[in-house]
């Protein structure tokens, strides 16, 4: 465009302009995604389909627009959370009238896995060649989300997003998100930064025992979205102690905490499968850096709106962040400064961010609308089934 | 150096990319069937085991299955035999069948239920021990995943507890 | 020699399984401390030998009784429970020892996992205890060296084949060594106190319903008491 008429149009045109042209790729990519159920003769299929195609490319759209990532993200996100066990619960409560597993479908290898479980199996499944769930390792009518699509479809995600993954791909992650959003201002603003060791103890402590007992353990007794999803048939005292403690763990940590902190509590100070991620971050070549020279000392606004605590003194002092980080772009968004940026490995920090975004969004979004997304549309076509 | 590094990073970067996008086509197929080459089973706490051998009686077969122990030090889940009767739809209201659940020639036990016709009625089974091999079982249900019966599918699944 | 070289390949080929059910409460602990190599050596030393008194112990009650396989189902619950008991009040103290208020964020400052508590006159050592109760846990392949060793006839050949038995387990429990390294973690005691105190509470629930079967079996219970009662008062 003409120096001259580049002046005369409005940046907000090129920047429309700029943020269409960076969406179409996207949007035509995801078109393909939800091809075939724009095919669907089913009419909630179809829109269910199209609503989300539409609603994964505007959140993408304002994410080029704005140059921010992480409100748009966490519109997606929560309600991915909110819309999972909708279809979830749906489909339990069409197939067998409750939201509980009855034992004849864990005998006949029909539970659904979760990722949740996959640190749990893997000391058993060295030792003996078995996993400890009951499953079914390859996918059956019956039961698509076998084993071997779970553990492929977390292998995935850990190569392109590492922890990422608890910010665009984990489907339980949008719920205390989504509480933490509600209120303005923290009410409980003091935590002891040592609680953000918790989700390993509970890793360490639910690997061992899932060694020496053979049984998901974190499954049994301290998920807090059994609430939300399915748990074993409450028939006797122990199931019932179990059934009581997810709840309790639901409401505390899911709803109530990251209601009052504003933080996402149930991620940063309970979830084993975040910290067993985290080992993984160094897979991914995107990460968040701090530009030292950039950065105004004791503003710590980053640090203050991290969701997971992943920010402190030390990390800032090191200009990284610290392994937990999910990569949510909460700190990049609110430094005053441009000393948060995105980042690819190797490259000089603080040089091109706006390209590092962009890579690590292409990427991360594409698998969010293939799974996320799906997710959603899946969810959206019960809720729609009701309407049209 | 810093401008390989930084080739690298964009490459890896670009790379990522591609593996978002064309990864799901490709990998899920590969890995799956990886998987189904590998010898990884389930536990056989939730499939019962391998099949030992098949009894047949009129019009429905007994399959005792292989003895699974305790698998592991801390489990609840102590050692069982299951066996199954296929198809349940053809067995008859009462059931009672003496079993050799070792395989050693000398009878174990003696389990007996009621079978009836609609698949979501509740099942009791009573085992009675006839070799130190057993626990009784009395009226049992769904107590556990050693000791239970079910009705999975077209057939009817008994674990008995072992000592 | 047979016999023992026997007793070797069995405690060979088991030890991975009592590796893991040891784990749970070996290695957080083995974590928690701020000690070199040499020390977390001899900890484990006697975390093994407290195993080995635990074996030895419940297999000389065994004998004694007559009996091949260790005692009645039920019984063999109740006793599992009251060390599961054990294991969890061990693992709780243990995790929230440095402070008077037992804060769950403790972190390691001074060795007291090496004593329990801070009474002067008696601190029993805490390695020891933990290899005590762990070593009552009768794992299977314990049993089943128990099921062999009975078949030896005597008492003193059955707690030679347990011991060399031992033996064999106890080659696979040197790679725990490998978690004195991660101390140089400044988050790992910390993240290893954590995990004991989520240990202590699911111990001491396994514990709670392995003693509760002592109200199903209070004639044998008693048999066992007055059987001990005897062999103390006897020695």
């Amino acid at each position: 465009m003409p120096d001259q008429a580049r002046s005369i149009a409005p940046q907000s045109v090129r920047r429309i302009g700029r943020s269409l042209l960076l969406t179409v790729p996207m949007a035509l990519f995801t078109l393909l995604l939800f091809t075939p159920a724009l095919r669907e003769p089913e009419r909630p299929a179809k829109l269910a389909a199209l609503i989300t195609w539409a609603f994964m490319m505007m959140l993408f759209f304002q994410m080029m627009r704005t140059r921010q990532t992480y409100r748009w993200r966490r519109i997606f996100f929560v309600a991915l959370g909110f819309l999972f066990p909708v279809g979830f619960i749906w489909d339990l409560i069409a197939l067998r009238g409750s939201m509980s597993i009855p034992v004849e479908r864990m005998l006949s290898g029909d539970t659904p896995f979760c990722f949740m479980v996959i640190p749990m199996t893997l000391i058993p499944a060295a030792l003996t060649r078995t996993i400890i769930f009951p499953g079914s390792i390859l996918p059956t009518p019956s039961n698509p989300h076998s084993i071997a699509i779970m553990a492929a479809l977390w292998i995935l995600a850990t190569v392109i997003l590492g922890k990422a993954w608890c910010s665009y791909g984990c489907f339980f992650g949008g719920l205390d998100e989504g509480f933490s959003s509600i209120p303005k201002k923290a009410r409980l603003r003091k935590i002891n930064p040592k609680w953000r060791l918790a989700p390993w103890a509970i890793l360490v402590a639910i690997v061992l025992l899932a060694a020496a007992t053979y049984e998901p353990i974190y499954c049994k007794w301290l998920c807090p979205f059994k609430a939300v999803t399915e748990f074993s048939e409450v028939r006797s005292t122990q199931t019932a102690i179990q059934f009581g403690i997810f709840n309790a763990l639901f409401l505390g940590l899911v709803v109530v905490l990251p209601y009052l902190t504003k933080r996402r509590t149930q991620c940063a100070f309970f979830c084993p499968f975040g910290a067993f991620q985290s080992i993984f971050n160094w897979t991914s070549v995107f990460d968040i850096r701090i530009n030292k020279e950039k950065c105004a000392t004791g503003c710590v606004l980053c640090q203050n709106h991290c969701p997971t605590m992943a920010i402190d003194p030390s990390s800032i002092a090191g200009g990284k962040m610290l392994s937990t980080c999910m990569r949510c772009g909460a700190c990049v968004d609110v430094c005053r400064k441009n000393a948060a940026v995105w980042h690819i490995k190797g490259t000089t920090v603080g040089i091109a961010t706006e390209r590092a975004r962009l890579l690590y969004l292409y990427a991360a979004w594409v698998f969010a609308s293939m799974f996320g997304g799906a997710i959603i549309a899946n969810s959206l076509q019960k809720l729609i089934g009701l309407i049209v | 150096m810093n401008r390989w590094k930084a080739i690298l990073g964009y490459t890896a970067a670009g790379l990522t990319i591609a593996v978002a996008v064309v990864g799901p086509l490709v990998w899920f197929g590969i890995f799956t069937r990886a998987a189904s080459k590998s010898s990884l089973q389930i536990d056989p706490v939730y499939t019962g085991g391998a099949p030992a051998r098949t009894i047949a009686r009129d019009g429905y077969q007994i399959v005792v299955y292989k003895p699974v122990p305790k698998r592991a030090p801390l489990t609840q889940t102590g050692a069982f035999v299951q066996v199954v009767w296929k198809p349940a739809s053809a067995l008859p209201a009462t059931v009672a069948e003496t079993l050799d659940l070792d395989g050693d020639g000398r009878p174990d036990c003696v389990i007996s239920f009621q079978a009836p016709r609609e698949p979501r009625a509740n099942l009791r089974v009573t085992a009675e021990p006839l070799s130190g091999l057993v626990q009784p079982m009395h009226e049992v249900g769904k107590d556990s995943l050693s000791s239970l019966i079910a009705r999975v599918n077209d057939t009817i699944v008994v674990r008995v507890p072992l000592r | 020699m047979g016999s023992l070289t026997e007793a070797l390949v069995l405690g060979l080929g088991s030890g991975p399984v009592c590796l893991a059910a040891c784990g749970p409460a070996l290695l957080p602990w083995l974590g928690a401390e701020p000690r070199e190599l040499r020390a977390t050596s001899r900890l484990l030393g006697l975390f093994l030998g407290g195993r080995l008194a635990g074996y030895l112990g419940f297999a000389v009650v065994a004998w004694a009784a007559g009996m091949a396989l260790p005692l009645d189902l039920r019984l063999r619950t109740l006793i599992f429970g009251l060390a599961n008991l054990g294991l969890a009040g061990l693992l709780g103290v243990s995790a929230c020892l440095p402070h008077r208020t037992c804060p769950m964020v403790a972190s390691a400052r001074e060795p007291r996992l090496y004593q329990i508590g801070a009474a002067k006159r008696y601190r029993p050592p805490a390695a020891v205890t933990l290899g005590f109760f762990t070593g009552l846990n009768l794992c299977p392949p314990f049993v089943a060296a128990g099921v062999r060793a009975a078949a030896t006839h005597s008492l003193p050949g059955a707690l030679i084949f347990f011991t060399a038995f031992f033996v064999g387990t106890a080659v696979w429990f040197i790679p725990a060594l490998a978690v004195s390294p991660l101390r140089r973690f400044r988050s790992v005691p910390t993240i290893a106190r954590m995990a004991m105190a989520v240990l202590a509470i699911y111990y001491a629930y396994l514990g709670v319903v392995g003693a509760a079967s002592w109200q199903l079996v209070p004639r044998q219970s008693a048999q066992l008491v007055i059987l001990i009662s005897g062999m103390v008062t006897h020695a």
